[in-house]
């Protein structure tokens, strides 16, 4: 029992970070239809930027906010490559997309070189229910409670939020009504780059980072996004605290080593399962 | 005739340039022309059956071992290198079968995710290896002729991408190639005129894994060693690049795309190891040349260098005969 809890709690954790990046990836798809390959990268720079800041002396918090806003930046840099061209087809964009994460490549080993990284996250340990885990997965799902219910809060009462809506069921009536799609796909990008900040911040005190462990992430995020149909963001976060726990156990109670593997079968079994409800002429054209 | 004579002109200028390159030079036109090889195959998917496949290299991958394991057990080279396109053809339509059923960014992570799943499998398996890779796989030998030097598999080589070439050519001019190019501009139409869509789609995913089979083949009796770590994902995103920067569904393309780009790694990679350079100059400069290269090329020149050329060049006859 207290192994089962043990296990819960630290896949509970992983799930949270690929269910925050599966939420940026679905904040951008549902504005821009667009799949944004360089979503993992986006967590991957600000863990590098959130420890060169805090190794110069920036206190926990700043740094990782800062890191945090770096991350939206990188989005909105990303957004403004991929959409910011009209008449980008979604399509090309998911190569161009895949581009800038190379490109993310280059820029990291240039600046954080080649090594991984880590950080101290939230110190001490907590002990629940006989089990004593690392306090820093209290942070990690306090922080992705809010940012869910700040997202949801988000997309459904504010203006902001309805004019992303509007964008996503419908650009060209959006457009109509005084929308600019364009800077609404944007501000989708910068959500998503803070979202994936988010989860690189958070995921780095359990986890080295190095400057590829970006296709972990994507391919996790992407994982949990498809529960949702990349579309709904309460199904994603089911999906990658599923996905979370199932690798945690996979890990504990058979081999470590099959971690990756059952991220990757979920996914191709979630694709397949979606894709033989749905026929083919309904889907998206690639 | 004279639609051929570029085709010509460069065939024989590649199959007289092997004796005249040194050593590091001939690496180059060889781990060149296994692109080339590759490329096609996935320009072909890309461009006709509108599949993006980010799992490229697993077919890569899977040829080189086909080829080197049963080598490594003492049966003729020869047999090895017929092997690796059947196997990997094969895995592909065993895979193919179900993954095909995905569209779009769907199969694009479906492929990442083959990939991923077979060098996980591939580093824990010790009948191959594991991460520490495949060892002493003998050098290629046809009858009495061994393949020893570096020229002769040049030679090897070029004519491999010749063939590949040939088959690709043939396959697009032919009834089911005419299919697949419908496929590619609208597949309710073509599946409504009587194309059978699955089956075509399934078949280019083959064949593009029988061409990447025959180049990894190749590659492991070249260098006559194999890991996991020798295909990773980014090998499959480069050929991703080649084929989306010389243009997707052309077989000039492919050549033209894999050629810029290896020859363009090429010089940045000496440029990067002079002396004085950083030590991460290396890879720096070549993720950067694989990302720029691609997005310019997606924003700028949507169908690629090949036929934007070709474009121009018409325009301007036509424009020269008025």
């Amino acid at each position: 029992m207290r192994e089962f809890l043990q296990y819960l709690i630290t896949g509970v954790g992983s799930g949270c970070v690929f269910a925050l990046v599966g939420s940026g990836l679905v904040v951008v798809h549902r504005v821009t239809r667009v799949v944004n390959f360089a979503q993992g990268s986006f967590a991957v720079i600000a863990a590098m930027t959130a420890s060169t800041l805090l190794a110069s002396g920036l206190p926990h918090g700043l740094a990782e906010a800062s890191a945090v806003a770096v991350g939206a930046g990188a989005g909105l840099l990303v957004g403004l490559v991929a959409i910011g061209r009209p008449g980008t087809p979604p399509g090309a964009s998911l190569i161009i997309t895949l581009g800038l994460a190379v490109f993310a490549y280059a820029v990291e080993v240039l600046i954080w070189g080649d090594q991984p990284r880590s950080f101290a996250g939230v110190p001490g340990a907590v002990e629940f229910g006989g089990v004593r885990f690392q306090a820093h997965y209290l942070l990690i799902i306090g922080a992705t409670a809010v940012v869910f219910a700040g997202t949801a809060a988000l997309f459904a009462r504010t203006d902001i939020g309805r004019a992303l809506s509007a964008c996503a069921s419908n650009p060209y009536a959006a457009r109509v009504v005084g929308i600019d799609i364009v800077r609404m796909g944007l501000l989708s990008f910068g959500i998503g780059g803070a979202l994936g900040g988010l989860a690189g911040v958070l995921v780095t005190p359990i986890q080295l980072v190095t400057f590829d462990y970006d296709v972990t992430l994507i391919v996790g995020g992407f994982a949990a996004a498809v529960f949702g149909g990349l579309m709904r963001p309460l199904h994603t976060l089911v999906g990658g605290l599923l996905l979370g726990v199932a690798q945690s156990f996979v890990a504990g109670y058979g081999n470590a080593a099959y971690q990756m593997e059952v991220a990757l079968v979920l996914l191709l079994a979630v694709m397949m399962r979606q894709a033989a409800r749905a026929p083919a002429a309904e889907q998206e054209p690639a | 005739m004279a639609r051929r004579a570029p085709a010509v002109a460069v065939g024989v200028g590649t199959l007289a340039l092997p004796p005249l390159l040194s050593g590091s030079h001939l690496t180059v036109y060889i781990l060149l022309g296994l692109a080339v090889m590759v490329t096609v195959g996935l320009s072909l998917l890309m461009g006709y059956a509108g599949q993006v496949s980010l799992g490229q290299a697993s077919f890569y991958a899977i040829g080189g071992y086909t080829a080197g394991l049963l080598s490594v057990h003492s049966l003729p080279p020869v047999l090895g290198l017929l092997a690796a396109p059947l196997v990997s053809a094969a895995f592909a339509v065993v895979v193919g079968i179900p993954l095909l059923r995905l569209r779009g960014h769907h199969l694009a992570f479906a492929t990442l995710a083959m990939q991923l799943i077979l060098l996980s499998l591939v580093a824990r398996a010790d009948w191959a290896g594991g991460a520490i890779g495949l060892q002493g796989i003998p050098r290629l030998s046809v009858g009495g002729y061994e393949f020893a030097d570096d020229i002769s598999y040049a030679y090897l080589v070029w004519a491999a991408v010749v063939l590949t070439l040939l088959v690709a050519r043939n396959i697009v001019a032919s009834r089911p190639g005419r299919g697949l190019r419908a496929l590619a501009s609208g597949e309710t139409a073509a599946a409504a005129s009587g194309v059978p869509v699955g089956r075509y789609r399934l078949a280019v995913f083959a064949l593009s894994a029988a061409f990447a089979g025959l180049a990894g083949g190749i590659y492991a009796f070249y260098l006559g060693y194999l890991a996991p770590g020798s295909f990773p994902v980014l090998l499959s995103i480069e050929y991703v690049v080649m084929a989306v920067v010389g243009g997707l569904g052309t077989l000039w393309g492919a050549l033209v795309g894999a050629t810029a780009i290896i020859l363009l790694v090429q010089v940045l990679n000496t440029l990067g190891t002079q002396p004085g350079m950083p030590g991460y100059a290396p890879s720096v400069l070549s993720y950067a040349v694989y990302a720029v290269l691609l997005v310019l090329v997606v924003i700028f020149l949507p169908h690629g260098i090949v036929p934007a050329v070709r474009a121009r060049l018409t325009r301007r006859a036509s424009s020269g005969a008025v």
